[in-house]
């Protein structure tokens, strides 16, 4: 606990240790998705006698992976880019502004983060058939991104209080009209923040499966990865020789890009915490 | 001048609207429709509404047993995964605070489960729990993996307390880890040179100063087992019988599966009120335990 140099205990062998048993759940899956339904059943701690990549590549084709990771990426694409293109538009001209009317519009939208989703998704869905939009694409990504847009603004609102005003009134002598100020001034200046957002909204996109559930519903083509799985391998618990590849592929882009993206993964999601 | 301020209102719309639209139409306009329809008899469906006032509410507080097991759930669930959680994040953090390889290393093993989607988290726990513990029964012979993990209401909240905690951890123990690495080392060192052992240092010096951080871990934990829906959605359904359906899943169901749509918005408007108070006790009380270095 003394930092710079530790001292070598037992204790903290003991922390090390746990870590890998903390990953021995996904090691355990990984382990059983080459091996027939026997051999898990035999002995699911033993390696697989080979490594055939058959099961996988029947999940792959039977299941229409290649469709579902098509959808889940557009959604997950189409909901980041709309949160990088409107949160940061929003978020600066409400911090920027001091009117009555901009501290309403900014309560609105942070609001959501005070309410829990839980209590009022049975009305969302209630809205969303009003409008005719369950079981459609649109539907689901103007939802999921809805979503994401008060955490979004209120992470950004916070760093652009920060950003010196000098530089929008310089920027506004020299003839910048307020939407290339924007653009070519203020946004350059997001990056961090918009970095972290992306992090975190990515990666929720893509995990998602309630909002997937409650707006799509039965409609397997809007599907996305999580919700076709989880629809498939729950109510047949015993085709777990197809359950498992489709876990195991379902999870490694998120394993890929929480490698690539480490650094700003962990403190993005901190940063997230005053989400309440 | 009246110009400039229509130019400047109508550049103010432009960049606000789309944002503004989506949470309206999301969250802001779902959750008014809620409390309005809190105070009508509705199946959600047909085209007759009813008018029922307060009845709703009256009959959750005198009969509504379902939701009164759920509430229970929900706080004994809160009680042992906010104390388990907090205290091994907080422990563990201590641990691997220093910047070492092994250490990252190990922050980001605990931090794996974190980003795994429920999905994978549930279908990987039931085969666990199911061909996994079986295969294990018949290798070891132990009682202990023949139990009927799922089957019992018992030992499905255990399960449910110890998965939550497995999947969290990580993103606490970052947390702790952010708040002990802001704390001046000399601090610590002071401390030892006066004589103080290693875990007074830690329970006398460190843990005050690090009360911003255990605050908002204990609020965030506190609210996310308040909230518990997915889990329970995606893992459990709330069986075996009711014994693991939360609060949130209550009124799910309440909605969905018995078409009881004016009542599950009342139940949800009580949760709202509910979250919003303890949320306001915790933060309050936290608060006035820090210190400042």
């Amino acid at each position: 606990m003394k930092l710079g140099k530790q001292k070598i205990s037992i204790a903290w062998v003991v922390v090390l240790l746990a870590s890998i048993l903390w990953l021995l759940p996904l090691l355990l899956i990984f382990n059983n998705s080459f091996k027939p339904y026997n051999d898990m059943m035999q002995n699911f701690l033993a390696l697989p006698k080979s490594l055939s990549l058959d099961k996988y590549i029947e999940t792959w084709v039977d299941f229409g992976f290649p469709r579902l990771i098509v959808n889940t990426l557009s959604y997950t694409l189409a909901a980041v880019s709309g949160i990088l293109l409107f949160a940061p538009m929003a978020a600066y001209k409400l911090a920027r502004t001091k009117t009555t009317l901009s501290k309403i519009c900014f309560i609105l939208i942070i609001m959501p983060m005070m309410v829990p989703f839980q209590s009022y998704m049975i009305s969302l869905t209630r809205l969303v058939s009003n409008v005719r939009l369950t079981g459609t694409r649109l539907g689901y990504i103007i939802v999921s991104t809805g979503l994401m847009v008060p955490l979004a603004v209120y992470m950004i609102h916070g760093f652009v209080k920060n950003i010196p005003i000098e530089l929008e009134e310089s920027a506004e002598i020299d003839g910048a009209g307020p939407v290339r100020m924007y653009f070519y001034i203020i946004l350059p200046l997001l990056k961090p923040v918009l970095t972290t957002v992306m992090v975190i909204d990515a990666l929720s996109n893509w995990n998602d499966i309630i909002v997937n559930q409650l707006i799509v519903g039965g409609k397997t083509a809007a599907m996305n990865l999580q919700h076709a799985l989880y629809a498939r391998f729950s109510a047949q618990t015993s085709d777990w020789e197809h359950a498992l590849p489709g876990i195991v592929m379902s999870m490694i882009p998120c394993l890929i890009f929480f490698i690539v993206m480490q650094r700003n993964i962990v403190s993005g999601v901190t940063a997230g915490a005053v989400k309440g | 001048m009246n110009t400039k301020k229509t130019k400047e209102l109508l550049v103010f719309v432009l960049f606000i609207l789309p944002a503004l639209a989506l949470v309206l139409f999301a969250s802001d306009v779902p959750f008014v429709m809620n409390m309005y329809y809190s105070v009508f008899n509705w199946n959600g469906i047909s085209r007759d509404m009813t008018f029922v006032g307060l009845d709703n509410f009256v009959k959750i507080f005198t009969n509504d047993s379902f939701f009164w097991i759920s509430v229970k759930f929900t706080l004994k669930y809160a009680l042992f995964f906010v104390i388990i959680v907090n205290i091994a994040a907080l422990t563990i953090a201590m641990f691997l605070a220093s910047e070492r390889r092994s250490n990252s290393i190990a922050r980001a093993f605990y931090y794996v489960p974190y980003i795994i989607s429920m999905t994978a988290i549930s279908l990987l726990w039931k085969f666990i729990l199911g061909p996994g513990f079986s295969s294990l029964y018949q290798i070891t012979g132990w009682e202990i993996f023949n139990w009927s993990w799922l089957g019992s209401g018992k030992l499905a909240f255990i399960v449910i307390v110890v998965m939550t905690t497995w999947q969290n951890i990580g993103y606490y123990i970052m947390n702790y880890i952010t708040g002990i690495i802001a704390v001046p080392t000399e601090l610590l060192e002071a401390s030892r040179i006066d004589g103080a052992s290693r875990i007074q240092t830690a329970t006398k010096i460190m843990l005050p100063l690090i009360m911003p951080s255990i605050s908002v871990c204990m609020l965030t934990s506190l609210t996310f087992s308040f909230k518990i829906f997915d889990v329970i959605m995606v893992f459990t359904k709330g069986g075996p019988g009711n014994s693991t359906a939360s609060v949130a899943y209550n009124i799910y169901s309440e909605a969905f599966l018995n078409n009881n749509y004016g009542l599950a918005t009342a139940k949800s408007v009580i949760f709202v009120i509910f979250v919003l108070c303890v949320t306001a006790i915790q933060t309050k009380i936290t608060k006035g335990k820090e210190v400042e270095a």
